[in-house]
Parts: C-alpha cells; structure tokens; sequence
C-alpha cells in the first residue's frame, strides 16, 4: 500500500521530472483525457509521440475522465496523496481542484527557467526580456 | 492500456485501433521519435553557435528540440544550462537561449491568461474587425492544393511530419490571416491537431502576434522574403513565379493587404520591412 500516487500529465513526461524523482518507486499514472483527444481531434502522430515518451517512464497507462481514473488508481493502491509536477495549463488547474475534494494534492514545481522570483512585466516580450537577460546567463543560478 | 510492443509499427497498429478518431483526422505518424532517450540523442545534436547565424533560414542549425520541451521530456532549464555552460562567449549563444525565454514568455502568458488565450488580446491592427475574418480554413490550404509550391509544401509537411520550421509557420500563418483572411483561431486549431510540440500558450500567441491581435502589427512578408530563406527551393519549382500573391514590395503588399489601416508615417515603416521573426 502506498501513501502517495504520481499522476504523470503531458506538461512533465521527464523520467526525472519533480514527482516522479520525489517519489521514486510510488505507483504512477497516465490518463488519456478521451474529452480532450475529442474535443481537439489530435492526430495520430502526436499520440504516437506521446506514446512513446510514456513507454520509457514507469506509469500504467489508462483513458477516460481524468479525475475519476486518478481517483479509482489512487484508491486501489490506498493513497490518499496524489502528486504531480507544476503545469500553467488551466485544464489541470481545474483537476486539481477537483482531485482536492477528496485528496491531498502535491504539486511540486519543475526546475525554473530563470532564477528570479520577483514580478516580471508581460506586456511585450522585450519589457520581460529586459528582465529576464539580466538572470538567464548567470551561471552562479544553475539549478 | 498496453506497454509492451514487439516493435514500433506494433505500438502504431495498437494506437491506430484504440484512437480511431486520431487516425481518421490524419493517419501520418513522423519519424520523430518520443522519449527521453530520444530527446537526449537531438541534445547531443545541437549547435548553439551556428544556431545564432542561421536560424532564420530553412535549412539553419535549429535545434529540433519543440517537442521535447513542449512535454516536458527536456526542461528549459537543463537546455539552459548546457548551453550556457558549454562556453564562455555567452554573445555567440545568446540567440538560442533567447528563443528558449520566448517558450518561457508564452508559459507565463497562459498560466495568466487560461482559457483566454483563445480570446483575441487585442483588436486587429489591420484596419479590419474581427468579424470581417472567416471562421473556418479553407479546404485547399488543409489539403495542400492552393498551387502555391510554398504554401502547399508548408501543410503537407506539417501533416506529414509534425514539425515546421519557424519561418514556414510565421509565413503560412501570415498567408492564412492576412491573403485569405481567416481568423487566427482556425489556423491556431489545424495547428495544434498536428504538431508534436503543439501547445496551446506558443502556438495560439504566436498566432496572434502574427495576427496582430498580440502585437503592434501584422507580421507579412513577401514573395523575395520567402524566396531568400529557402534558397528558393518552393519559388523554383512554382508555376505562379512571377506573378503569385506574394509578389511585391512591402509597401504594395500592406497597401494592398491592409487598405484600411490607419497611415503610418515612414519612420515607422523601417522597422515593419524588417520585422524579426521572433
Ligand atoms: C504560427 C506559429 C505557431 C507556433 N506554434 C508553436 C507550438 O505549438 N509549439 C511550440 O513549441 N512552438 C511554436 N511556435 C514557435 C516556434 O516556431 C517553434 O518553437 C520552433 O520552430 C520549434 O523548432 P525548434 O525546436 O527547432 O526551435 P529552435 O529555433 O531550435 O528553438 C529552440 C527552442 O526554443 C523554443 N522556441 C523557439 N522559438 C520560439 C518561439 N517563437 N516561441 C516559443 N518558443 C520558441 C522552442 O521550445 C524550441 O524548441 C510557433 C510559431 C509560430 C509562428
């Protein structure tokens, strides 16, 4: 029996992303998102390429709702922690919250892309690359 | 579902029968190949230097890394990192890690923006209104039989490979929004149905600077533009040379583009002829 799941989402399919690397040896899972594939109508090579990303990480693999399939795999194995990596997606926002009615939801960040924690202005790229030069090259802030 | 395949044609019949809804939009599957190991085989491939000098041609050492990153199987960072600690002249890799920020840029737009990134931002700045485009894409550019060599290479690519250069897919955007005058969201949609780092905050926003919904002004180009950054490989082989709906200067291109967008004094007209691709 396990405490904790890893849910592996398309954002993170990095074998040493934060979730999986956080729990090593936790059962994980992939769910196929069957409102998404229809909603989108992605083709076959993306699933294809997909596919083969989730074949090199040590998840069991399944489709359907999302939430009701990470909850069914999470009560199989007795966790009541399901852990996950960061993703800015708002579908995922929306699961998490959802999975919280009944979970605990760990959501562990992924390596940062520049060492800064203040506020960046986005309104052109040129205003947050005017930030983001002055801490992207520094190779002190190497994670 | 399945995790053991005797081979690759193997996995792909499996995917076939259990997504034939995927199959049926388009059956192609690329050569690109997913996972880590995969990822790790393009990494050691990368040429940061020549990246800086030639990214903007079609055949320029750019790095093939999109899908990776998209899904995560790479982090910006750890690129990042390489690329930064492989030398000491950080000018001649400046330009790649620039363009790994423009991913980390969009990311943050979309963790800000949710479901709003299908909104256009802004209005058009192309003396049109967002109701003056067509909502749907045109059956000849899904199906590559515009005639145009260029145009019906860049879709049929996209659908074969899952994968087009940058410059192909800011000049196919700008061709579907601006010549044909079709919303970006139709172009964004067809996109993302296709490419294997299609991603809703890189893709839809680059549309929509393309657009100009996101931007100060549409990003066109013209035919000598096109021609310049393929070596002409398309432009060679075209019936339409000479006389196709990319011919002309910028100046006739925007007045006959954009008829009704506010005059633009010539100060600003410098920057517009030489637009980056971003
Ligand atoms: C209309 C349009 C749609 C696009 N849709 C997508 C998309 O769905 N997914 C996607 O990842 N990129 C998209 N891009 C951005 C860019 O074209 C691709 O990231 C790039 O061509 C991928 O090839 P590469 O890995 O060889 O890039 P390289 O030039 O080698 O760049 C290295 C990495 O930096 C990032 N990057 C580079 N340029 C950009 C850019 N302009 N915006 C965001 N990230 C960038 C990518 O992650 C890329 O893998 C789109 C651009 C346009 C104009």
């Amino acid at each position: 029996m396990a405490n904790t799941i890893v849910w592996v989402h398309g954002d993170c399919l990095d074998p040493h992303g934060p979730a999986l690397a956080a729990h090593p040896g936790a059962p994980a899972i992939w769910v196929w998102d069957d409102a998404l594939l229809a909603e989108w109508r992605l083709s076959l090579k993306r699933i294809v390429f997909i596919y083969e990303s989730l074949l090199e990480l040590p998840v069991v693999i399944r489709r359907g709702d999302v939430a009701t399939q990470l909850r069914r795999f999470a009560d199989e194995q007795g966790a009541t922690t399901i852990a996950t990596a960061q993703s800015p997606s708002p579908r995922f926002a929306a699961l998490s919250r959802e999975l919280r009615h009944t979970h605990t939801v760990e959501v562990l960040p992924v390596a940062p892309f520049l060492a800064y924690q203040g506020t960046i202005d986005l309104k052109r790229f040129s205003r947050y690359w005017a930030t983001a030069e002055r801490y992207v090259f520094d190779k002190t802030a190497q994670s | 579902m399945r995790r053991e395949f005797a081979d690759r044609d193997d996995l792909i019949a499996y995917l076939r029968a259990e997504f034939p809804n995927a199959a049926a939009t388009d059956d192609n599957v690329a050569e690109t190949r997913g996972g880590r190991a995969a990822a790790e085989a393009r990494l050691r491939q990368i040429e940061p230097q020549r990246y800086g000098k030639s990214r903007n041609f079609l055949t320029g050492a750019v790095t093939k890394l999109s899908p990776y990153l998209r899904y995560g199987v790479l982090s910006l960072a750890e690129v990042r990192d390489l690329v930064v600690g492989a030398t000491r002249e950080i000018e001649s890799i400046a330009k790649l890690v620039q363009e790994l920020a423009w991913r980390d840029y969009w990311q943050r737009l979309y963790a800000q923006m949710g479901d709003g990134i299908w909104k256009d931002q802004e209005p058009y700045k192309t003396g049109f209104q967002a109701r003056q485009y067509a909502n749907d894409l045109p059956d000849d550019i899904r199906d590559g039989t515009t005639g145009m060599v260029c145009i019906d290479s860049f879709s049929n690519d996209m659908r074969t490979h899952g994968w087009l250069h940058n410059h192909a897919r800011m000049w196919l955007a700008a061709y579907l929004v601006h010549w044909r005058r079709v919303r970006w969201q139709a172009g964004a949609h067809w996109f993302l149905q296709h490419l294997l780092d299609g991603d809703p905050a890189s893709n839809n926003l680059s549309w929509q600077w393309v657009a100009s919904t996101f931007s100060h002004k549409p990003y066109f180009f013209n035919r000598e533009n096109l021609e310049k950054y393929t070596d002409g490989v398309y432009c060679r082989q075209c019936p339409l040379y000479g006389h196709c709906d990319l011919e002309g200067s910028y100046e006739a291109i925007e007045a006959d583009l954009f008829p009704n967008a506010q005059q633009r004094n010539t100060t600003e007209r410098v920057p517009r002829r030489a637009r980056r691709a971003n």
